[in-house]
């Protein structure tokens, strides 16, 4: 959202309704309250990488272990022009863990610099192969999955349904950097904040004299929810209250620029500006709101976030280790922008009260076109934070959470993608339930997941019917 | 208290305006205070429309959506597009699922059609719809492998409702497996929208055979008595989901009364008088059934008879009046698209561009504005529809509308039809801040609903806290700071949310 005219330079951040998308399971009030769990002094933060991210090369198998992974590997992805092939060189300084079913050696991207230093500060979980059943390859309809975390039907987007148990109308719990609310928040029930840059936001004033009449503006707009606040009906008291809340919420965010810039700005513009790419810039502005909170700032709680960055959608020309290749110039945006905003929160001091969770709507074909890669299936979800059990030791295979994906040629389907697996299978697939789930139990605070998340039914080995809230990784 | 013979005064007229339109318009308001119309006159006239048989088409979804929103600017007769948005709402269907710009646009042209018609012949083609069917799985309901989505809405949504208004079910899940059964068979052409009957009685594919078996409903309600009612003259085939419609339309509640019309008429006094609690209260109750024995909508099914009866009603004008507010006095929020629609056509001021937005501002999307204040018209939320009134409001919404009303007061230099241009709605002659005021309610149809605290609190502003007590708008600086903010405070107030 640019910003075309000076006098208009207040106005880009808009307030936007999510949209609640199936029944008002929250309309009730009993039920609300059942669920009234608590994410308490932390911050959830979601990044979402729009247009598919070829999971296979960024969460890849650098040896066979006791399996036959890196084969079939070499066998789909090619070296030479074109070939998105990552050598055992190429991935020679990202190793990671090893894989839980096949003890495969592990290795990022190597243009995941960033996010190989957070594994060896021990704070990067690593979850493979996650996904849902009969997977879709449209990406409306697979990030919608993701979204709602819901493949049946139509409802609110998982955290949206969270946010709407756990807080009321006039509440603003979550902030997204975005045009509008996005997906996963979706909720009729509370206030989410989109906005592109804090500085920006503001109460939509129509600035012909440049702002000299504000002040009567805002008197006259207060008195008028004032006046309506006494009213005896409900719905009049209502929108007062509801338009009070909205004219201070307006006012305290714009001022977490300058207060991030006066307190941190010397320090930690230039590690954001050297990075210099979108996703360092809107998770800066993530920053600024969470040290907001921490200083207290009057009418600023937002504990919930979300930013996007695109450019995922690699269908040709999409490079493998080569540093002016494609896919390393995004890895190195995510990972070095991910670094920075980490080591941000570290030195506020909310290191261990910040929960990050990457996710992209699928994987990518593993045998890769000319130069690129087409749609796929699982992928894998990387979860960042202090209290992130990540890292060499983070669990039984270090940090690293969920089998790969089984790509080997004979085990693919009609689409040469990887199959979704249940039950007993040794290449069980994580379903992205499982994920949210352990989320909403181990960081959100909720004492049953069930309650936002309904398992499957249908064949035990090819749908999700018996619910994991304890994946390890929290 | 008053009757179909009530002659309107102000007040009364704007709300009629309001409610059946997109506010109300200083000529139109004129002509009824002119005329001397009574109640039952002016809702003779508005109901009488000749209305257009309007189809939102477009490549996507979205360019169907912007020209319904600029159709509905334009529109000759607005109770029209309201009822159409009634419609639209009750039957609700969404393109999200859907995916057919061409059956979507179909589907809101029938509603244009049907909208105060036959409720019965109404319900039957909706039956038929092409989106509807892909929409609620009657293309996925097949004998062998039935389908009770659309079954359990019909009865559940569009006609009877889970239980009657004493609060006994209306129907069993037994009802809505036999319904379902009668809904086998049907398909629709994708390209045309055309729904199909398939009488596969020869056909290999059984998957896709009509359920001919015998069929009963109703055994255990619907004052039926213990017999039910059978609509399985065997070979009946593709009428069988009409008689489906026709045993639906007798079905009686516990009080004795039919169904189908206590809700319906119910559904109608909500979206046009005001909200109605649950369970419903023995004051709403009796003008539930005055309006439905008054219009004989019971018999008829006539929605235009049974709006009739709902205009002239006092349960309409019970909020026409502002003064004094009371607990009980059940003010409704206009819908976002109420909202915008009703501005746009107040003030004159047209959508620029073919990816319509307000000529002022940073050039937003009508339909993203639309969707940032809660409502995308064609994707309903769900097969619920969108929950109305206070469901409308958040800190969300509100900045949504707070935006939107901005930009119109900025859009300033637009061409002629898309600029504002407040000097169309008021003398620049006028000094005097109440008469300012005034005249700029008066534009915009809410004279009636102010408070005097709001009102002082914008006559305040217009003299900056008494200040300067005379304006000169006749000055450049002046009236743009001073008139175009008092524009955009008044359609940011909270009483310009109600109607």
């Amino acid at each position: 959202m640019a910003i075309t005219r000076r006098q208009f330079i207040k106005r880009t951040g808009a307030v936007a309704a999510g949209t609640l998308l199936g029944p008002s399971l929250f309309s009730n009030p009993l039920l609300r309250k059942a669920l009234a769990d608590t994410i308490g002094d932390r911050y959830f933060i979601v990044v979402y990488l729009d247009g598919g991210n070829d999971g296979l090369n960024t969460v890849t198998p650098a040896t066979n272990g006791g399996g036959t992974l890196r084969d079939a590997y070499d066998a789909a992805r090619l070296t030479g022009g074109g070939g998105l092939n990552l050598s055992p060189g190429d991935l020679a300084s990202t190793h990671i863990g090893t894989d839980p079913n096949t003890g495969a050696q592990i290795a990022l991207h190597p243009g995941l610099i960033g996010l190989k230093n957070l594994w060896d500060l021990g704070k990067l979980a690593v979850v493979q192969g996650c996904g849902y059943p009969d997977y879709s390859l449209s990406h409306d309809q697979s990030r919608s999955i993701w979204q709602t975390a819901n493949p049946l039907g139509l409802t609110g987007g998982w955290v949206g349904r969270y946010l709407a148990a756990n807080y009321g109308g006039s509440e603003i719990p979550a902030v997204n950097i975005a045009d509008s609310v996005v997906g996963e928040f979706k909720t009729a029930a509370t206030s989410i904040i989109t906005l592109d840059r804090l500085e920006d936001f503001g109460f939509p004033y129509d600035e012909f004299d440049g702002g000299s009449d504000d002040g009567f503006k805002r008197t006259a707009f207060l008195a008028l929810c004032n006046a309506a606040s006494g009213n005896a009906q409900s719905v009049v008291k209502y929108i007062g209250d509801s338009g009070n809340a909205t004219l201070l919420g307006s006012e305290s965010y714009p001022g977490l620029h300058s207060l991030y810039e006066n307190d941190r700005g010397t320090i930690w513009d230039p590690q954001y500006d050297a990075v210099g790419r979108s996703l360092a810039n809107d998770l800066r502005e993530v920053a600024k709101v969470i040290y907001g909170v921490t200083q207290g700032v009057p009418n600023v709680n937002a504990r919930f976030f979300q930013v996007r960055n695109g450019g995922y959608d690699t269908h040709s020309d999409q490079g493998a280790a080569q540093t002016d290749g494609q896919h390393y110039g995004l890895h190195r945006e995510l990972g070095d922008s991910l670094n920075v905003f980490y080591q941000d929160c570290a030195d506020m001091g909310v290191a261990n009260k910040v929960c990050i969770v990457v996710w992209s709507e699928f994987s990518r074909r593993i045998q890769q076109n000319d130069s690129g890669t087409d749609h796929g299936s699982q992928a894998p979800v990387f979860v960042i934070g202090g209290a992130v059990r990540g890292g060499p030791s983070g669990g039984s295979h270090g940090g690293v959470y969920g089998n790969h994906p089984n790509i080997d040629d004979t085990a693919l389907d009609d689409e040469g993608n990887t199959v979704y697996k249940q039950g007993a299978d040794p290449f069980r697939s994580t379903d992205l339930r499982d994920v949210y789930g352990t989320i909403l139990k181990h960081w959100l605070g909720m004492t049953d997941p069930g309650d936002v998340l309904t398992a499957d039914g249908g064949d035990p080995d090819f749908y999700w019917t018996s619910p994991n809230f304890d994946l390890g990784f929290l | 208290m008053g009757d179909a013979n009530t002659v309107l005064d102000a007040a009364s007229a704007r709300h009629l305006l309001r409610r059946t339109g997109f506010g109300a318009a200083p000529k139109n308001l004129q002509r009824i205070l002119d005329g001397g119309l009574t109640r039952g006159q002016a809702a003779d006239q508005l109901i009488a429309f000749k209305g257009k048989n309007f189809t939102p088409k477009g490549k996507y979804i979205d360019n169907a959506h912007d020209r319904w929103v600029k159709f509905m600017i334009k529109a000759k007769y607005p109770l029209q597009e309201k009822l159409v948005l009634f419609w639209h709402d009750h039957f609700a269907t969404s393109n999200v699922k859907v995916q057919n710009v061409r059956t979507m646009g179909l589907q809101i042209r029938l509603m244009h059609i049907m909208c105060k018609g036959s409720f019965k012949d109404f319900v039957k083609a909706m039956n038929r719809d092409a989106a509807m069917i892909e929409f609620l799985d009657t293309v996925r309901n097949h004998k062998d492998i039935p389908n009770e989505n659309y079954a359990r809405e019909l009865q559940e949504l569009f006609t009877l409702g889970v239980h009657d208004f004493a609060g006994n079910p209306n129907y069993k899940q037994e009802d809505i497996v036999q319904i379902a059964r009668a809904l086998t068979g049907w398909d629709y052409e994708y390209n045309t929208g055309i729904s199909r009957f398939h009488d596969y009685d020869h056909d290999y594919n059984a998957d896709f055979l009509a359920d001919r078996g015998p069929k009963v409903i109703y055994q255990s309600t619907g004052g039926f008595g213990a017999g039910g009612r059978a609509f399985d003259v065997n070979g009946e085939g593709a009428q069988e989901i009409d008689t489906v419609i026709d045993i639906i339309f007798d079905h009686t509640d516990t009080n004795g009364k039919n169904t189908v019309a206590r809700r319906t008429a119910r559904r109608l006094l909500e979206y046009f008088a005001h909200p109605i609690n649950d369970p419903i209260s023995p004051a709403d109750v009796a003008v539930v059934d005055q309006v439905v024995a008054e219009s004989g909508f019971d018999a008829n099914w006539n929605i235009g008879g049974l709006l009739r009866a709902i205009f002239v009603n006092d349960a309409f004008y019970e909020t026409a009046a502002p003064e004094p507010f009371t607990g009980s006095t059940k003010k409704s929020v206009k819908w976002p698209i109420d909202y915008v629609v009703t501005t746009l056509r107040l003030l004159g001021v047209n959508l620029a561009s073919k990816f319509p937005y307000v000529d002022g501002g940073d050039y937003q999307r009508i339909r993203d504005q639309l969707t940032s204040m809660g409502q995308t018209l064609l994707e309903p939320p769900s097969v619920f529809g969108w929950d109305w009134e206070s469901s409308w409001i958040s800190s969300a919404t509100l900045l949504a509308r707070y935006n939107f009303a901005t930009d119109i007061v900025s859009a300033r230099n637009g061409s002629k039809s898309t600029a504002f241009h407040p000097e169309r709605f008021i003398q620049l002659t006028l000094t005097d801040p109440d008469d300012i005021l005034a005249a700029v309610t008066d534009a915009l149809g809410i004279t009636d609903q102010l408070t005097a605290a709001e009102r002082n609190a914008l006559v305040d502003y217009l003299t900056d806290g008494g200040a300067n007590p005379t304006l000169d708008l006749n000055d450049y600086d002046t009236r743009n700071r001073k008139l175009h903010g008092l524009f955009a405070l008044v359609l940011q107030s909270p009483a310009y949310q109600l109607h």
